[in-house]
């Protein structure tokens, strides 16, 4: 009795607070970008009359987003499906370079190595397109503490497991000299591999530099004693919640409505913040496929700029250069064209809670997906 | 017959058939005042509201409590056969709790999902043009085709081998054959063969064959064969085993060729425990999650009921995937197809089970009862 | 051809030789006798090619990570899905996988096989008889539960459940090293996983034991009661030797789901690489098949062959599982023979 009892309690709860999720307050702010849609863009581009399946499959954390694409794609073009296989990063640039997707949706660019065996399939390679943006928030669960402000050095050792304790003198200092009572810290973290992660380690190499000594673009946190590891997004957040003392990377849009977030280096986490760290820090700096559009976030401009969100999450559409089928490249490309349109972030960001691109961005991707044969 | 008895005790006396019995309804005051001494315990530690844990307590001590008062007014044979009567039922009745919750889990977090709307559609995306939201509307109908369809392709390959290689085991191949040592060992290792193993088999000969990221329905369906077959063969070969001899020997005497003495008079004795060997081989591999994503992938919205193109969900992957991964602004949506497939899972099984009883009930010959 | 109709795989009797066989021999020249004799002949020979398949096909995919330098291989250190980083080679990286895959299939054994036998003894020996047949029925539909349900059940009801008793054994026990360490608050232990597991092998167990228990012949039960043995003792000499084999079997197919068991691991237990035996903290070390399922989507192609690799172990661990229990069941069933009383159909 007293199971089921325990157990409808905290299935409950479990369902409150994904429920509610769509609330959290962190994410009111919008950024609708200034440049009004004319009239050949967005979803009036869309041609009614194209039909087919795009099989795409990769990054998790894109997959809210996809769906908000390609409803709003097909409620125009209505005979087009997307079929995306939210796998995992890894499995979607796998599958990609063997030649079985349209496109991969990935948290990490082509690896230089993966950037030559997508050039043995597909004649030009493939392109890197930024598509969409979020957050890594840092939720932490210390009732003491209901504002908390975290240095980039002082995560990294609370991550690197050389801060184990809320008393300590660094958090301490972070927030204005008033220690926290004793308790003890547990990170939380993704089991298996994400982008939430390594966009936050590449954060933590960039940031707090010696004091992460892993370096960058980690998609497994290297793993520390008590250390307690979660499979997806959603159950890493779930735990956090639960858990006295918790503290690890969400997806900001993966966030539940009570959760509580930590200010990074002085910055609250905003939309608006995230959409200010892309602007001022992300610069693209292509592989060696031309018209790429890979990139990578300058840490130390993004600290400057005090109203910059200072750890962004940028996920990436891999497409080939050249598609070998005519009806299936101008599906795509109208696909990526629409994602890459006012309209489309609109959609994206509205269904995923994340945050739309900035129009320099996408005028670039426009650009690039316009050179693509 | 009772009050008596514990006078004559003594500690070196043989027992004989009069020796004490305790009273008839001696278990149920054990067992009351065990989980009452559980509760005090636990309430001592300040933890009453702690049932489960006191029920447990109870019950260890209620087998010790009833170990010794039988063996002191019993004896050593009755106050075995009464322990080992306890520890069972006690071993039952904290089994079923988990398995009961865990149906219960289900059905409780399920029931309310299940409207035809969700049961007969797939999950749709509805985009607001004017505020640019996508209201997702759940529903898991590719998933119940995608798990009919690759659980019956496993079914149309694995029942017929399964069959035939039992009869050739129980039928054809003499104890002493090599081969018959041979695979019937090789059925039993088979019958371990972890389902992920299988499934990393699928994906690898289809890697192989066909080209890497090959995801279809065929090749679930042929990890799932791996994990039938061997299912099939021992539960048909335990059947074929059961058919009296007798039965055969009439046959041959009436001068019916093998064949037909095997597939009318074996195989029809057994048509019954067949069908319950066929329906326990689907049952154990229908819910099967990891092979089936690893080799058929996972479509979310998209309709496929072509096993030999394209991604194809099941109930038990949707299942999971959709509490991997919750949808951020909907999360009731990905949350109710998460445990609505589970459920509707749990019922197909169910389903299954009752036709195969018709079925075995219509087909097997008037048995002696 | 020399077959007999004789079917009795374990021993057979006198019965077994004599007219039939002759009368079998002269029946089978027949086409339709030839056409089934070659069909059910084909399919026990498939079965090895399968088996020779999975071997064979894993091994192909398997092969270029098991002996290679992992530090070397680029595609092995890509830090972007890391978790074959900083790994020397594969049997650096498996080794904690294999040790966590036989702790938890052990525990989950130890937790798991006696209840299961127990709830088999039951419902074959001690249960009314309609109750019986519905609560046969109820395990077999557990056997059907998918395991994503158990992993769902696992975390919401497991979890919680076993929180106040984390804590009170490590408070009180936590001298012995099982239950040291730092208990994991969120209950993502290997407890948790192992007893989750014992519930998934349960209804395997129980089924096929159960099945077992109900062919005892009756004779020898109601020899062993009209001598004066009590239940236990007529279940003692009579229906735990003849079931002596078919437990091992049900147990041996237990442990392979244990082995195997993906889903419910990877949801509820806190994996990490490591040997360890602490069962209430967040340091558990985790199981081959369970590492796959996380790892699988994340991974390149080569991860997705070292991955393999653990797989083609998983299963010579499986393998060898199976031919050391055969030996010992070979060995075992020596002693007392299953022999089949013709005249008793087995009661479901």
């Amino acid at each position: 009795m007293k199971i089921t009892r325990s157990g409808s309690i905290a299935a409950v709860a479990l369902v409150g607070a994904l429920a509610l999720a769509g609330c959290s307050a962190s994410t009111t702010s919008t950024t609708t970008s200034s440049a009004a849609p004319t009239s050949k863009v967005g979803l009036n581009a869309i041609d009614p009359s194209l039909t087919g399946t795009i099989t795409a499959a990769g990054s998790s954390a894109q997959v809210a987003a996809q769906t908000g694409y390609s409803a709003a794609f097909s409620s125009v073009a209505t005979g087009v499906t997307l079929n995306y296989n939210p796998e995992g990063s890894g499995g979607g640039r796998k599958d990609f370079i063997a030649g079985s997707l349209d496109f991969a949706g990935s948290d990490a660019p082509l690896s230089a190595a993966e950037t030559t065996q997508a050039a043995a399939t597909f004649p030009g390679g493939a392109l890197d397109i930024p598509v969409y943006l979020d957050g890594v928030a840092i939720q932490y669960n210390e009732k003491d503490a209901s504002t908390l402000n975290l240095s980039g050095s002082t995560l990294a050792k609370i991550f690197a497991g050389k801060i184990t304790n809320w008393s300590d003198p660094a958090i301490a200092t972070d927030n204005g000299g008033k220690a926290l009572p004793s308790k003890k810290i547990t990170v939380v973290t993704r089991s298996d591999s994400s982008g939430t992660m390594q966009n936050l380690t590449n954060y933590l190499a960039g940031a707090a530099g010696s004091d992460w000594p892993a370096g960058p673009n980690l998609g497994t946190l290297p793993q520390i004693t008590g250390m307690d590891l979660q499979k997806g997004g959603a159950a890493v957040a779930t735990e956090i919640a639960a858990v006295d003392g918790a503290i690890g990377g969400v997806d900001h849009s993966a966030l539940t409505s009570g959760a509580t977030v930590a200010s990074v280096d002085g910055v609250k986490l905003t939309n608006a913040g995230i959409a200010e760290a892309m602007a001022t820090g992300f610069a693209i700096k292509p592989n060696s496929t031309p018209g790429d559009l890979s990139g990578a976030f300058d840490y130390t401009k993004i600290k400057a700029d005090t109203k910059a969100y200072p750890i962004p999450l940028l996920s990436y559409d891999i497409i080939p250069a050249t598609f070998k089928d005519a009806a299936k490249k101008k599906l795509v490309l109208a696909y990526l064209e629409f994602i890459a349109s006012t309209d489309g972030q609109k959609a994206g960001a509205t269904k995923a809670n994340s945050v739309q691109l900035p129009d320099s961005i996408l005028k670039q991707v426009t650009a690039t997906l316009a050179t693509v044969k | 017959m009772t009050t008596q008895a514990q006078t004559n005790y003594s500690p070196s006396a043989q027992r004989t058939l009069t020796t004490g019995r305790l009273p008839r309804f001696i278990e149920v005051w054990v067992a009351v005042a065990a989980i009452a001494a559980g509760a005090l315990v636990f309430a001592g530690f300040g933890h009453l509201d702690y049932v489960a844990g006191w029920l447990v307590l109870g019950a260890f001590l209620y087998l010790v409590a009833i170990g010794i008062l039988a063996s002191i007014v019993e004896g050593r044979r009755r106050a075995t056969d009464r322990f080992v009567r306890s520890l069972v039922f006690v071993a039952f009745l904290l089994a079923i709790i988990p398995l009961v919750s865990t149906l219960w889990t289900v059905v409780s977090h399920g029931i309310t999902t299940l409207t035809p709307q969700f049961i007969f559609n797939p999950e749709k995306a509805q985009f607001d043009r004017a505020t640019s939201e996508t209201k997702l509307v759940a529903g898991v109908w590719p998933a119940i085709v995608g798990t009919l369809v690759i659980t019956g392709i496993a079914a149309v390959i694995s029942i017929p081998i399964g069959l035939l290689a039992a009869v050739w085991l129980t039928e054809y191949a003499l104890p002493g054959n090599p081969v018959r040592r041979i695979v019937t060992f090789l059925v039993d290792v088979m019958t371990g063969i972890p389902s992920i193993v299988a499934g990393l088999f699928a994906f690898a000969l289809f890697t192989l064959l066909v080209g890497p990221g090959t995801f279809n329905g065929l090749s679930a369906a042929i990890a799932l064969c791996v994990l039938m077959i061997p299912t099939m063969v021992r539960a048909s070969e335990e059947m074929l085993k059961l058919v009296p001899l007798e039965l055969r020997e009439a046959a041959y005497a009436l001068g019916v060729s093998k064949w037909r003495t095997i597939v009318k008079v074996v195989l029809r004795t057994s048509v019954a425990g067949l069908v319950t060997g066929g329906m326990l081989a689907v049952a154990r591999v229908i819910g099967e999650t990891a092979p089936i994503y690893i080799a058929a992938g996972y479509t979310r919205t998209a309709f496929n009921a072509d096993p030999l193109h394209g991604a194809m969900s099941t109930l038990a992957v949707v299942s999971y995937r959709n509490y991997i991964d919750p949808d951020p602004t909907q999360p009731a949506v990905t949350q109710a197809e998460a445990w609505g497939s589970a459920l509707i899972l749990i019922i197909i099984v169910v389903i299954l089970n009752l036709i195969a009883r018709v079925v075995a009930a219509r087909f097997a010959p008037k048995a002696r009862r | 051809m020399t077959a007999t109709p004789a079917t009795a795989a374990n021993g057979g009797g006198p019965q077994n030789t004599g007219a039939p066989t002759r009368l079998a021999a002269m029946k089978v020249s027949k086409v339709g006798d030839r056409v089934f004799l070659g069909l059910s002949t084909g399919a026990a020979w498939l079965i090895m090619v399968i088996l020779a398949g999975v071997a064979i096909f894993l091994i192909i995919q398997a092969a270029p990570t098991i002996g290679a330098n992992w530090l070397q291989n680029t595609a092995l250190q890509d830090r972007t899905s890391g978790f074959t980083l900083g790994y020397a080679n594969f049997w650096a990286y498996v080794s904690p996988l294999l040790f966590g895959t036989i702790w938890a299939s052990f525990l989950a054994l130890l937790l798991g096989a006696p209840v299961a036998i127990g709830i088999a003894l039951f419902i074959s020996h001690y249960a009314p008889r309609r109750a019986a047949g519905i609560l046969g029925y109820l395990v077999d539909l557990l056997a059907a539960v998918p395991s994503v349900v158990f992993g769902l059940w696992g975390i919401v009801v497991i979890r919680p459940f076993l929180g106040p008793l984390n804590d009170f054994l490590n408070t009180n026990f936590g001298w012995i090293p099982l239950f040291g360490g730092s208990v994991a608050q969120g209950g993502s232990t290997l407890l948790a996983g192992a007893i989750v597991l014992a519930v998934m092998i349960l209804p395997i167990i129980t089924s096929i034991s159960r099945e077992i228990f109900l062919q005892t012949p009756s004779l020898h039960e109601e020899a062993a009661l009209a001598l004066g043995a009590t239940r236990w003792e007529m279940i003692r000499l009579a229906v735990l030797p003849y079931a002596r084999s078919g437990i091992i079997s049900s147990v041996l197919l237990g442990l392979g789901r244990a082995l195997g068991e993906t889903m419910a691991i990877a949801m509820i237990v806190s994996p990490k690489l490591i040997f360890s035996f602490q069962l209430l903290t967040n340091d558990n070390p985790t199981t081959i098949a369970a590492n796959i399922a996380n790892q699988f989507g994340g991974a390149n192609l080569t991860q997705a062959n070292a991955l393999i690799a653990t797989g083609l172990l998983l299963f010579v661990v499986s393998f060898a599982v199976n031919f050391v229990a055969r030996w010992v069941v070979g060995r075992a069933s020596t002693g007392p023979r299953r022999r089949r009383i013709p005249t008793r159909k087995a009661s479901r």
